[in-house]
């Protein structure tokens, strides 16, 4: 597919966009300029489905798919009904993998459905990638149905101080079990499902920040995704993530919002959230919030001890000054030149240094930027209720903080690598998460994050009253490990689902 | 019934064997087509007297990366007349005729060569991915192949008639196979002259759940070509034309999803209506229809658009007249007093189903059996008005022809 082609069916697909007469209310999918019962004369404006929700008119098992979706083997297609505006459109079932056997699809017929965004196929290793929100996950499966309602902000809302207005996690559905007791305390991990990549886990996280956080997204200036497994070498997922989401006042087809993809191995992510807070103090700035994402589908040779370690998933942080819920205190970063894990340009697995990434690495620079944090701040390990540390597995970031002076019962909360694995960039900010998710108002929590190369960032939260208001909006990291949906694999799936 | 004024006729038919065809090039295999019609017209036809054709054609630009089909076929035909070429998916052979009878009823033409063809074969590797073609870029993209789709129609159908059916409904989708097999054991040209059991059919691989392989009509190479004349000179040219007494054409939204029902097909059912209304008929007056049975779902929905049966009820009377059926040559679909034979020679699910052929050989069939010409295959009843329906990708398009031996 030509680039001109791609970009136009971006702003249909990414967003289900339709066209409805204002005078008749018929919607017309793809939009079209005029209404055919109204004629030329109709005026017409544009709605979305990306919020909505929708039901199987019906649907079959595709066995023998084209080329593009070989990847795929076989999976259901349907044909969703938005009822609200009376709109059909084809839609591709995603995770769900039908047996080999035939599947009674009547019985499917009727079933809600929720848009997601997912890659639908892609031009080989080299060409375009090409997503759509047209995938849709049944709604009583794993991923359940919100409504997105962004709240008119009052003048009485605003902080004296930045920090995070909301959050979002996306855990994907399908997990693999570690033998035994597990792998460094990993007993189970995350991994995608063959249509995901670390842009639809930005994209997902960032839709479930918005939604948490209900504020309108034209007023998120900027966006940053943290990662090291961005599906493009060149070509940001900041970028999609934008489009999707809407983020930045609307202008022709873009937006007022900026934003880059930014690289510092497991601390891309949160070495931006003081950028964030800083930017959204700063008048000149002109925004009201700036969302920070780590998103990883964390890479790994097969047969390398990381490849019993690593997650997929992310996280995502939207900052402003106005209903915050938890503050920003304080901001201690840790850099030195060690190299204890890299990749090469063109590579396609990261490589380490074995023992050295402990120690000298993940130790040092961790138990140094925590201990510096408490300083700045004049606590103690007694003055904070919760740590949140990157997890590379699950002894690193617990036995780290022991050493920092802080108990079992502060640790265990953030420690949600034992069941989801290493989220890398994600890693620390789905700990905090799980931490906010449990958090009351005046806790404080340490957050240290770890980028291989290698360096630190701490940082002190004090949550505030406002998080009570907005917990009814959020699916908890815990609710997302347990779901009772979650589906396992064996490793042969693992791998190729995971290496796309 | 009145005596009705004929917009056309047909004087000579020809075709080649459908199937896995890899010595021949497509121009090759329409050439083929073209000079047996010309040779069986009866009193004779020359190349020069042929003012006009009319092709119809999907996918030779993609299959054989050919374009400009008029230039192929003047130098294979040697002849510089005026060509064309209609594209209209598994409905382009249809749309070539409606469009040759126009050129008739202009009265520019007097004599015309009519032609379809397709060689998928030749890209047999990629032909599901072409066929998409015909389909929306978001059916493409939510995954669909024509199976799919046709599959999401034929599930939605079973939901909403055949559910409290114990199966019936769901074996009626197989009779559909059974029968067209059956009625293409003695078509000399057919590309799969075996019978299939009910079992068979249900137990075929899964294409597309609800769909299995032998609900669906295969990928083959082909061509037809009919002769087509103005009603005045036919008789110059044969003692028994066969006359083409309605000829209409309707189109519905490319997609599925569009469209204001899922078990039926809008075009056909707007076709049929102005065909049966330019011709005064009523289905009862039809004995032979040939149906763009590419999945055995869209022959039932013909059954229910076109009049035949009422909505909902075409997949009992397939199973009621299967079940009854006693003699051992083509199986009639029995509907109160209406008898209708469908797809005597196999349809597309047996005889083949060459994209661009298909719409011309449905007429072909017809012209054979109105002219008592089908040999073994003949129709074991009296025949003297058959229909002919041919459909564009999953409903795009349909096309209809009536055809009369006797006015």
């Amino acid at each position: 597919m030509s680039e001109p082609i791609t970009r136009r069916k971006i702003l249909v697909d990414y967003r289900i966009r339709a066209a409805k007469c204002e005078n008749c209310g018929r919607v017309y999918f793809p939009p079209k300029s005029f209404c055919d019962i109204e004629g030329r004369g109709s005026r017409m404006r544009e709605v979305d489905h990306f919020y909505e929700k929708g039901t199987l008119l019906s649907c079959n098992v595709i066995r023998g798919p084209t080329k593009k979706f070989d990847y795929l083997k076989s999976f259901l297609s349907g044909i969703i009904h938005f009822q609200g505006d009376n709109l059909k459109v084809p839609g591709r079932i995603t995770d769900y993998v039908p047996p080999p056997e035939e599947v009674d699809v009547t019985e499917f017929i009727d079933r809600g459905v929720v848009p997601r965004f997912r890659k639908t196929f892609t031009d080989g290793t080299s060409g375009l990638i090409y997503y759509s929100s047209m995938n849709f996950s049944f709604e009583d499966d794993y991923y359940p149905f919100q409504q997105y309602l962004p709240i008119k902000p009052s003048v009485n809302e605003k902080s004296s101080k930045p920090g995070i207005v909301g959050y979002g996690v996306y855990l994907p559905k399908f997990r693999i079990k570690n033998e035994g007791h597990g792998v460094l305390g990993v007993v189970e991990r995350t991994l995608p499902f063959a249509d995901e990549d670390t842009t639809t886990f930005a994209v997902e996280a960032g839709k479930r920040a918005l939604i948490h956080s209900a504020i309108d997204s034209r007023y998120v200036k900027k966006c940053f995704v943290g990662s090291e497994s961005a599906p493009y070498a060149v070509n940001p997922s900041m970028s999609t993530v934008s489009q999707v989401l809407e983020l930045g006042e609307p202008y022709e087809d873009g937006f007022f919002s900026g934003g880059i993809d930014s690289q510092f191995a497991c601390k891309a992510a949160t070495d931006l959230f003081i950028d964030a807070a800083a930017l959204v103090a700063y008048s000149t700035f002109g925004g009201e919030y700036v969302m920070v994402i780590g998103a990883d589908n964390s890479q790994a040779a097969a047969g390398d001890p990381l490849d019993y370690t690593v997650g997929a998933g992310a996280a995502a942080f939207i900052f402003g000054k106005r209903n915050v819920i938890a503050t920003l205190d304080c901001y201690v970063p840790y850099t030195s030149d060690t190299p204890d894990f890299y990749r090469r340009e063109g590579e396609e697995y990261p490589k380490h240094g074995g023992r050295f990434t402990g120690i000298p690495a993940y130790f040092k620079h961790v138990g140094t930027a925590m201990k510096a944090a408490m300083k700045a701040c004049n606590l103690t390990p007694k003055d904070i209720q919760y740590v949140a540390n990157h997890s590379p597995n699950g002894k690193f970031p617990y036995q780290a903080a022991i050493e920092a002076g802080f108990d079992k019962e502060q640790i265990e909360p953030g420690l949600v690598v034992k069941y989801i694995g290493n989220l890398y960039s994600g890693s620390c900010p789905t700990a905090l998460a799980a931490v906010l998710d449990i958090a009351k108002p005046g806790d404080k929590i340490l957050m240290t994050s770890y980028g291989s190369g290698a360096g630190s960032d701490a940082y002190i939260f004090t949550v505030t009253d406002a998080i009570e208001q907005k917990r009814e909006r959020s699916i908890t990291v815990k609710e997302q490990i347990e779901n009772p949906h979650r589906q396992y694999v064996d490793y042969s799936t693992y791998r190729r689902w995971k290496e796309g | 019934m009145k005596k009705l004024k004929p917009l056309a006729a047909i004087v000579g038919a020809g075709r080649t064997k459908f199937g896995e065809l890899w010595y021949q090039n497509p121009e090759a295999l329409l050439t083929e087509a073209g000079l047996k019609a010309m040779e069986s017209v009866e009193y004779g036809l020359r190349r020069k007297d042929i003012q006009a054709c009319y092709f119809g054609s999907f996918l030779y630009q993609v299959t054989n990366k050919l374009a400009l089909i008029p230039g192929y076929m003047s130098r294979e035909l040697g002849m510089n007349i005026p060509m064309s070429n209609t594209e209209a998916a598994c409905g382009s052979g249809g749309s070539a005729l409606y469009n040759a009878c126009l050129g008739i009823r202009s009265g520019e033409y007097d004599v015309t060569l009519v032609g379809g063809f397709e060689k998928m074969t030749d890209r047999a590797g990629k032909i599901i991915d072409d066929l998409m073609f015909a389909g929306d870029p978001h059916e493409f993209d939510a995954g669909y192949t024509f199976a799919g789709l046709y599959a999401s129609m034929m599930a939605r159908y079973i939901h909403d008639y055949g559910d409290s059916s114990d199966g019936r409904c769901r074996e009626a989708l197989a009779l559909v196979a059974c029968k067209n097999h059956h009625h293409a054991v003695g078509n000399e040209y057919a590309q799969f002259r075996r019978e299939f059991t009910v079992e068979e059919v249900l137990n075929s691989p899964l294409v597309a759940d609800p769909i299995r392989m032998l609900h669906c009509s295969p990928v083959s190479d082909g061509a037809v070509a009919l002769v087509v004349v103005s009603p005045e000179v036919a008789k110059e040219y044969t003692d028994t034309p066969i006359y083409i007494v309605g000829s209409q054409q309707a189109t519905d939204d490319v997609s599925i999803c569009s469209r204001e029902s899922l078990t039926g097909i809008k075009a056909t059912r707007l076709a049929m209506e102005k065909v049966l209304k330019e011709t005064s008929m009523t289905m009862r007056d039809i004995h032979l229809a040939e149906v763009h049975d590419c999945f055995t779902i869209e022959e039932i929905f013909f059954l229910e658009d076109s009049g035949f049966c009422e909505r909902g009820e075409g997949w009992k009377t397939v199973y009621d007249s299967y079940e009854s059926f006693k003699g051992s040559k083509h199986i009639p679909y029995v509907n109160g007093n209406s008898e209708l034979v469908v797809n005597a020679g196999g349809g597309l699910k047996a005889d083949g189903h060459p994209v661009g052929a298909t719409g011309v050989r449905q007429v072909y069939e017809c012209f054979k059996q109105l002219r008592n010409e089908a040999g073994g295959n003949q129709v074991d009843k009296e025949l003297n008005v058959a229909l002919c329906h041919n459909i564009g990708g999953t409903g795009g398009i349909a096309t209809v022809h009536i055809l009369m031996r006797e006015l």
